[in-house]
């Protein structure tokens, strides 16, 4: 990963620190594509912006999903559901 | 910018993985912020939660594709006030913006803050409320709730103690040194926060000071699928209001008809699982004093 700052200030000479934090997930949500109405609540309020929006579509990556269930709280149509990871 | 349109037309400049608590709404105030405001930042974020997960990098790796810095807990301001001052000279507009904790702000950042509030130095100074020093340990800071159970206020078996000041009203103190922007926001309410950072933004003759009330998820002891819905009841409980001051002039953004009981939202968080009844009332009658004289305030 390269990154030229036009700036003076040097940005992360090595690249992006990141974590693997899609480890952590002890549940992942899985969403039910027949009950989606396609609002987009679910990715406003995620925190890592996992759900993406592709082909118009709201779809769940899990690279980076911590697994805290905002996203079915906040269904308002009972869309996803959590399901447990399997191995942990 | 619609809020809906964050996820498909703006991009990401904070690191993917970095390592906030499973649900934490700082990281999505966060990424929020850096969405609206874009690349043409230069981001600090003093000690702090958000300085310990990984946003301002570790070793030669930086956690954000802008410039990002460190700034001691009581100068963040200050050091971004000579950097403005720097492009200005340079005749180059960018965005200077400070992402603090309540602790970087409220308490030990505050004489610089305020100096660089009455300088009218042209940065944007963001301050994420959780309450306390949440990344040491939940200590008690001057922006915790009166009554709260931290570290340093603890609660013993009989149900007594926490913390015995009040909460200070700190967006007030912000909005009288009439800064020509002011503003309080919460992660539940996405479209007004982006709709806040984008005027923010567009200051140009002063300091812009953005205010955001973020539930604790480890800290407070809330569920972490309830994280959003806890920051949405202290709104519509009237417990921390969503308004906004140009120029002087207050506006209220959310103006709930039937405010729901302050209880509704203490009995979500486990750091208030101790109070009594009394302690309810007088945080209920708190609350609705703070707010008529809100309602005053705006109907000027």
């Amino acid at each position: 990963m390269k990154f030229k700052s036009k700036y003076i200030v040097p940005v992360g000479a090595d690249g992006i620190y990141e974590i693997d934090t899609g480890k952590w997930r002890t549940e992942r949500p899985v969403m039910d594509k027949d009950k989606c109405i396609e609002c987009g609540i679910c990715a406003m309020y995620c925190p890592v912006f996992s759900i993406i929006k592709e082909d118009e579509k709201y779809i769940i990556t899990y690279d980076y999903c911590k697994g805290c269930g905002i996203c079915v709280h906040e269904c308002p149509k009972d869309a996803i559901d959590m399901i447990p990871e399997e191995g942990k | 910018m619609k809020a809906i349109d964050l996820v498909s037309k703006t991009e990401e400049l904070i690191s993917p993985g970095i390592s906030a608590c499973v649900g934490c709404n700082v990281e999505l105030s966060l990424r929020v912020v850096m969405r609206v405001l874009g690349p043409n930042t230069i981001l600090a974020v003093p000690p702090g939660c958000m300085g310990g997960v990984g946003v301002v990098g570790w070793d030669m790796k930086s956690g954000a594709k802008v410039p990002v810095f460190f700034p001691l807990l009581d100068n963040p301001a200050s050091m971004l006030a000579g950097i403005k001052l720097h492009y200005d000279r340079l005749g180059e507009d960018v965005n200077v913006v400070a992402f603090a904790g309540d602790g970087a702000t409220v308490d030990a950042g505050f004489q610089c803050l305020s100096g660089a509030a009455e300088r009218g130095d042209k940065i944007i100074y963001i301050c994420y409320d959780n309450e306390g020093y949440m990344n040491t340990g939940y200590q008690r800071s001057g922006s915790t709730t009166k009554g709260a159970w931290t570290s340093t206020t603890p609660v013993n078996k009989e149900g007594i103690g926490g913390k015995m000041q009040n909460k200070k009203d700190f967006p007030m103190i912000m909005a009288m040194h009439d800064i020509p922007y002011m503003a309080t926001a919460n992660p539940a309410y996405v479209q007004d926060m982006v709709n806040k950072i984008e005027k923010a933004k567009q200051v140009d003759n002063g300091l812009a000071y953005i205010h955001i009330f973020n539930p604790c998820i480890t800290g407070w002891g809330v569920k972490s699928e309830e994280s959003i819905e806890v920051a949405r009841l202290a709104v519509q409980s009237n417990f921390a209001p969503l308004y906004e001051v140009e120029n002087g002039n207050f506006k209220l953004n959310m103006n709930p008809r039937n405010p729901k009981p302050v209880k509704e939202y203490l009995q979500k968080i486990k750091k208030f699982s101790h109070l009594t009844d009394e302690d309810i009332e007088e945080l209920q009658a708190d609350t609705d004093k703070k707010w008529n004289r809100l309602v005053n305030l705006a109907s000027l």
